[in-house]
């Protein structure tokens, strides 16, 4: 302990209260951001809490248009799955789809061959275009909708006349079948009534029927007072003594018959033994990403070549194409070499007066005629670059005679 | 805290269970759950990191191309052995590039209450100094599957030195010297040369040395013997603006004439001459002055190692008052500049007469040994234009040289590896001729 006592720390890792001092202001204002977030998207909540639910009471559920029918005797039943659904298809049964848009196409034509000739009526709620060609052959959905809200009945079903005015504004849809067409909006109708081919066959009764409604608004606890909606809405639902309410939702899961994906195929072992994996996958991560240490940052000197001028000068002339500074250059290099070699001043060099008499007495006339020696020492600039290359070679091959002892 | 391979690889390992026996969340649980409880035991029983203790010692220099060992002394006072792997960061060119994480990192086993030295061995690329980064260690828990990491921070430093290659000719220029010591008159007589002593004539000397006086005293004929002065001051000069920043081969200029610098210094510390020197680009970067001949190579060279070219062009005027200001006396003055034109026509040679006017003026310049190997390209166009190129700036730099030499000074343009001992035989012919 006297060692730890005597040499002074050098930690310069944060301790734990030190890491709690820095990130505390960071903390209580996360803690006070998803606290207010929270706080405000409870106060603000307009979510649609039961929405066409016969149970419930708010704005937009049915439990209004429920009480009313069961004050006439007709008992109404929610079911939440198609086997239900289909289960309670039936003579004396009227089933409300009320939202046939979230059936997959593999339950809309389930639906509908169940509901076919079981001599019930099937009210369809504000289907589109894809829903309504299966659950009710024949129509088609427009893609237009409706401008109005509220529109006049202008046809003989006897619902809708007694109704009157209601708010069915919504899809339109055209039918070539034979059928009741209500509620129309620039002459396609928001109210269809299509009757069972088949149902003719069944005995007794009412013959089956599909109702197909361009909109969901007269079924609301809020807009269930208004117009004749009330009036419509009772009527089109009570004409059975039994209601089915069939409100589609996620534990309606496809038969696992139809779609078994690779999932489904593969051991269960394979898929936890694999999500293992990924676990150990991620603590090779966490092993990985930690390093001994952040890199260490150093000052770097400047790095440029001391020639890199004459290598540009050299780029420049090759541009250029400037044989003619550039051949001067390599003669004025080669006299300034070849003066002492002679006994010329370098100060002389450049004048063939004095250069060319004194090199033709050293080559004792060996190297061509004074002509020729002035014409490579002095004279015009190369005409192309091969030219150029072959004066540089002439060059050396002077200074080499004259070096020669 | 940090994770090792070995929990993962556990991780790694519990799949097969997991898949075998029992596919579900029970199964993962029961894997992951004893690793869990597994790595917070080992972190619980790992040495701590933040209360070992840490110490330096070894090198606190070295010259470039050598290697320095620089120990770290860990002790462990708590009650835990320590495992631990350990990182003693340092700049990136305080190693060959490519051996860092070799060079760096250790792995020590320090029991309860004892010490352990580690030897991390640094072997530069560049001069200057070198700092020690933070130390950071990481401990082992016993089983291995989790760590403690912390960092310390030990503070050291190893200084780069300048590496001093030109030292090799120092003994064949330190005989030149001797030479011109006395012993031969012929060789030393010059007008300047400082009388030595009287000996006997042997046919050869020059007659001229013969001192009449001291012969018709004594029955043999005498002559005067001369030794080179002594005691003459030299100023060393290092540009170190942005002419000093190119590469000549694989280091800046400045490096190259701080090579020359130090066997100039080295010969004329031995010779009896008092060094100086400035380092200078727009202000003063060095400044060494009255050091005696024995430590004025160790403190030049320790001056040298923190020495940057600084990227920016040398106020040849202050560098000129500051000369005359450093150089009291009649000097030799040594100035490791460049001989490109521009900046020695409009920047140098206002101010030269200021200096040669009372000192002795000896520019040196570092030559570009590429320059001249294009000088002698030929074969195809490229190559003929560089020639030609080159063959320009070659004239320049004489033509410069000769500006400066009408003035009086003496100009010395070699490349690197020529630079020192023509720079030394420029200065011991000066001292020959007796011009210092």
């Amino acid at each position: 302990m006297t060692t730890e006592a005597t040499l002074p720390t050098t930690a310069a890792s944060p301790t734990a209260r030190q890491v709690w001092t820095r990130t505390r202001g960071i903390a209580l204002a996360l803690v006070l951001l998803l606290v207010g977030a929270v706080a405000i998207a409870a106060v603000r909540s307009d979510a649609r809490h039961g929405e066409l639910d016969p149970r419930s009471a708010d704005p937009y559920g049915s439990r209004a248009v429920a009480e009313l029918l069961a004050d006439r005797g007709v008992s109404t039943r929610v079911v939440t799955t198609l086997d239900e659904a289909r289960a309670a298809a039936g003579p004396d049964t009227t089933l409300l789809v009320a939202v046939p848009d979230l059936l997959t196409e593999r339950q809309q034509t389930g639906l509908h061959s169940a509901t076919t000739g079981s001599g019930g009526r099937t009210v369809l709620l504000a289907p589109g275009g894809g829903a309504v060609e299966r659950l009710a052959p024949g129509v088609t959905a427009d893609p237009a909708l409706s401008l109005d809200s509220t529109l006049a009945p202008a046809c003989d079903l006897p619902a809708a006349r007694r109704a009157g005015n209601a708010d069915t504004g919504g899809i339109r849809y055209s039918t070539h079948l034979e059928a009741d067409a209500c509620y129309p909006s620039r002459r396609l109708a928001t109210l269809l009534r299509i009757p069972d081919p088949a149902a003719e066959a069944s005995p007794g009764g009412l013959p089956g029927d599909t109702v197909v409604l361009g909109a969901r608004d007269i079924l609301f606890n809020n807009h269930l007072d208004e117009h004749g909606n009330a009036s419509l809405a009772l009527q089109l639902l009570g004409s059975r003594d039994h209601l089915v309410w069939y409100l589609p939702s996620l534990s309606d899961v496809p038969d696992p018959d139809d779609e078994r994906g690779f999932f489904d195929l593969i051991p269960s072992g394979w898929l936890w033994g694999t999500l293992q994996l990924f676990i150990a996958a991620a603590l090779a991560a966490l092993w990985r990403a930690r390093r001994l240490g952040p890199l260490v940052p150093e000052k770097l000197p400047v790095a440029i070549r001391a020639s890199e001028t004459v290598e540009g000068r050299a780029r420049l002339y090759r541009k250029a194409n400037a044989r003619d500074r550039a051949a001067a250059a390599l003669r004025s290099a080669t006299r300034t070499r070849l003066a002492p070699l002679t006994g010329v001043p370098v100060s002389q060099a450049h004048t063939p007066e004095s250069l060319l008499p004194a090199l033709s007495a050293h080559l004792h006339g060996t190297h061509g005629d004074g002509q020729s020696l002035h014409a490579l020492l002095f004279g015009p600039p190369p005409g192309d670059d091969a030219a150029l290359i072959a004066l540089a070679d002439q060059l050396d091959a002077l200074e080499r005679e004259v070096r020669r002892p | 805290m940090a994770l090792t391979g070995r929990a993962a690889l556990i991780a790694a390992l519990g799949s097969v269970p997991v898949g075998i026996w029992d596919p579900g969340w029970t199964g993962i649980l029961a894997v992951n759950a004893p690793l869990a409880a597994a790595c917070a035991c080992d972190f619980a029983l790992a040495a701590p990191v933040r209360r070992l203790r840490l110490t330096r010692s070894g090198d606190t220099s070295a010259r470039l191309g050598d290697t320095a060992d620089v120990t770290l002394t860990v002790t462990n006072p708590s009650g835990r052995p320590l495992r631990a792997r350990l990182r003693d960061a340092w700049p990136p060119s305080s190693w060959q590039a490519g051996t860092e994480t070799a060079s760096s990192r250790h792995t020590l086993t320090v029991p309860a209450g004892e010490r352990r030295r580690v030897t991390t061995r640094l072997r530069p690329t560049r001069r200057g100094d070198r700092h020690a980064d933070r130390v950071t260690i990481r401990s082992y828990g016993p089983l291995g599957l989790f760590t403690r990491q912390g960092t310390h921070r030990v503070p050291w430093t190893v200084r780069v030195l300048p590496p001093f290659t030109s030292r090799k000719h120092l003994p064949s220029k330190l005989s030149r010297l001797r030479e011109l010591d006395g012993r031969t008159s012929v060789l030393t007589r010059g007008e300047g040369t400082e009388f030595d002593s009287l000996r006997e004539y042997v046919p050869g000397d020059d007659t001229r040395s013969i001192d009449w006086r001291a012969t018709a005293r004594q029955s043999t004929v005498a002559v005067r013997t001369w030794r080179p002065e002594r005691d003459r001051h030299i100023l060393l000069v290092l540009d170190t603006g942005r002419t000093s920043a190119g590469r000549v081969g694989d280091a800046p200029r400045l490096d190259a004439s701080m090579d020359a610098a130090l066997l100039l210094a080295a010969l004329a510390s031995r010779a009896g001459d008092r060094v100086d020197l400035l380092a200078y680009d727009r202000r003063v970067r060095a400044l060494l002055q009255g050091r005696t001949a024995g430590d004025v190579l160790p403190t030049l060279v320790n001056a040298m190692a923190n020495l940057e070219p600084e990227l920016v062009e040398t106020d040849a005027r202050g560098l000129a008052a500051t000369t005359l200001r450093s150089a009291p006396r009649r000097s030799l003055i040594v100035l490791f500049t460049t001989l490109d034109a521009a900046p020695i026509e409009e920047g140098l040679l206002p101010v030269l007469p200021q200096l040669t006017q009372r000192h002795t003026v000896l520019v040196a310049s570092v030559a570009d040994p590429h320059v001249a190997r294009m000088a002698r390209a030929r074969g195809h166009t490229d190559a003929v234009y560089e020639a030609a190129a080159a063959a320009q700036a070659q004239s320049e730099r004489r033509r410069t040289a000769d500006q400066l030499r009408r003035h009086g000074v003496t100009v010395v343009d070699a490349t690197p590896d020529e630079l020192p001992p023509t720079l030394a035989d420029a200065y011991l012919e000066l001292k020959a001729a007796g011009r210092l």
